[in-house]
């Protein structure tokens, strides 16, 4: 049987902005950056993107267990600002956080301070306004940055991660205000990160829960390629990142498109890199034994000598590639949370 | 001016509300395992709480092990592994898990505690004072607003060994009380 819930309503005698501001400060709501009012009118129009009934439950968020409907989330898609055209990625997003493989009651909870990547792929990007090239990663595109704060504020309201009580992150971060961005399928001299993880759509959403980017910056001026991803692989490799003792954990690499040109000029295609990327980051198995003292490890890594040389991830296929942003001689990694694991899903309203 | 109507922004919560097991009136001959999620010193505090606990009313520490499958590993991360969620049942009577002194692990400590006590065996959280609101709020979310919750100090990493067991050796009374009367 389907089940419904019809969200709770209130009567504002003044819909001011400063007086909602305050409304939501008072009762702990919200990012603590300004709000649209989720009038009726407002969340209507949300909703005529939506392809099925506004008030089914479609899934709950950890911790807190809250409810997800469409209207629940075109309810915090309308506070975040965003424009109508996004609210099919916004619920899709939501979807792939409820996936169990997300672990986002571990996610939402830790003291480690991850938040969701939200990736999109396909013809929605273009058609809802997102933006791949230049500062993909924000600022400045209103689609990129409301559909990663909708995300957030879902979280806050829906999931319970609110700082201190179902968020413990110790420092939390920036991205967890908004982490947003539109896959470069344009400039992307392989298929689309999409069609390579098996999900045959138009449009399609990744969420990565993972840290925020590091640079890696290779001008190319000695000519060869290869230390694009030495560079990359020297970043991996990092005793801070819970890859360390954590072998499921992925890396989300998503490669400047000058990058990605000159690796597949070379004739590397995308599982080349992340095969070379496996091979090149590695460190001694003494040194992950020396600095943890439970390892979250594949079997196989168990039982390897001291002196042996471990990758920073399990397998290969842990390393995810998507080329995003304009130009330039950059590429950003992302490390993991750990126990969580990427979901890429159609999008559907 | 007219009033406007805006949607709140929060939905109903939707866990099943759970219950804490029965708690004996008297601890005396019962057993005693220790759930270690493999966080620094969590074996050390636990372990050390539950044997002078043990030693104080006549009961004994039946089981110390890992939370992970075969209790040959411990992630604080995730639930308990099946099969010692099952060996813990059967071996004991009350249980100390944690230590939920970080956020996932909280979470999962409190998940467990909420597991145990459905099936029947009151199950003590070790927790630390910083990390108190997380956990009561996670045992709200959980459906199990009253987890038994043991509040030690903050931090367990890195804490000195004799100061751990001096936490250990004071929480006795409070132990009694949590697994007697819930808290």
């Amino acid at each position: 049987m389907t089940s419904r819930y019809e969200p709770e309503t209130l009567e504002l005698g003044d819909a001011s902005p400063e007086a909602l501001y305050e409304l939501f400060e008072k009762r702990h709501w919200g990012d603590g950056l300004p709000l649209v009012p989720p009038t009726r009118e407002r969340v209507d129009a949300m909703l005529e993107l939506a392809a099925g009934e506004p008030d089914e439950v479609l899934a709950t968020l950890l911790p807190r267990a809250g409810v997800v409907t469409r209207r629940v989330v075109a309810i915090n898609a309308v506070l975040a600002g965003c424009p109508p055209a996004v609210f099919p990625v916004v619920l899709s997003a939501v979807r792939a956080l409820a996936r169990p493989e997300v672990n986002l009651r571990g996610v939402n909870a830790t003291t480690h301070p991850v938040a969701p990547l939200v990736i999109v792929h396909g013809e929605i990007a273009a058609r809802a306004g997102f933006h791949a090239g230049v500062g993909a990663f924000g600022p400045g595109n209103r689609a990129n940055a409301t559909t990663g704060r909708a995300v957030r504020l879902l979280l806050l309201h829906v999931a319970g991660a609110r700082p201190g009580f179902g968020d413990a992150a110790t420092h939390g971060q920036p991205a967890k205000y908004s982490y947003c961005v539109a896959e470069n399928l344009a400039e992307c001299p392989w298929e689309g990160y999409a069609a390579s993880r098996g999900v045959d759509a138009p449009s399609a959403v990744t969420v990565f829960c993972g840290e925020g980017p590091h640079n890696i910056h290779d001008a190319e001026a000695a000519g060869d390629p290869a230390l694009i991803l030495d560079k990359i692989a020297s970043a991996m490799t990092s005793l801070g990142a819970n890859n360390a003792p954590i072998s499921q954990a992925e890396f989300f690499v998503a490669l400047g498109p000058e990058h990605a040109q000159s690796l597949a000029v070379r004739g590397l295609t995308r599982p080349d890199v992340a095969s070379y990327l496996y091979e090149h980051a590695r460190m001694p198995a003494r040194v992950f034994r020396r600095h943890f003292e439970e390892l979250a490890w594949a079997e196989w890594m168990k039982i390897a000598d001291d002196d042996d040389l471990l990758p920073m991830t399990g397998h290969p296929d842990n390393v995810r590639v998507f080329v995003a942003g304009g130009p330039g001689k950059h590429s950003l990694l992302m490390p993991s949370w750990g126990m969580t694991r990427s979901a890429t899903v159609p999008v559907e309203g | 001016m007219s009033a406007t109507t805006i949607y709140l922004p929060e939905s109903a919560p939707g866990p099943p509300p759970a219950s804490l097991a029965a708690s004996p009136a008297s601890l005396a001959g019962l057993r005693i395992a220790v759930l270690d999620n493999g966080k620094p010193n969590a074996a050390v505090v636990m372990a050390r709480a539950a044997e002078t606990l043990a030693a104080r009313v006549g009961a004994e520490v039946s089981l110390v092990i890992k939370k992970g499958p075969g209790g040959r590993s411990a992630n604080a991360a995730i639930p308990c592994a099946e099969d010692v969620f099952a060996r813990v049942v059967e071996e004991a009577d009350l249980v100390l898990t944690g230590a939920a002194d970080c956020g996932s692990c909280t979470a999962y400590s409190v998940q467990d505690s909420i597991e145990l006590e459905k099936a029947g065996r009151p199950a003590v959280v070790v927790t630390t004072t910083k990390f108190r609101p997380i956990a009561e709020t996670l045992s709200g979310h959980f459906g199990l607003p009253g987890v038994r919750l043991l509040v030690l100090p903050h931090p367990l990493g890195g804490t000195p060994v004799p100061t751990l067991h001096a936490w250990a050796d004071a929480a006795t009374d409070r132990l009694i009380a949590l697994f007697t009367k819930g808290g």
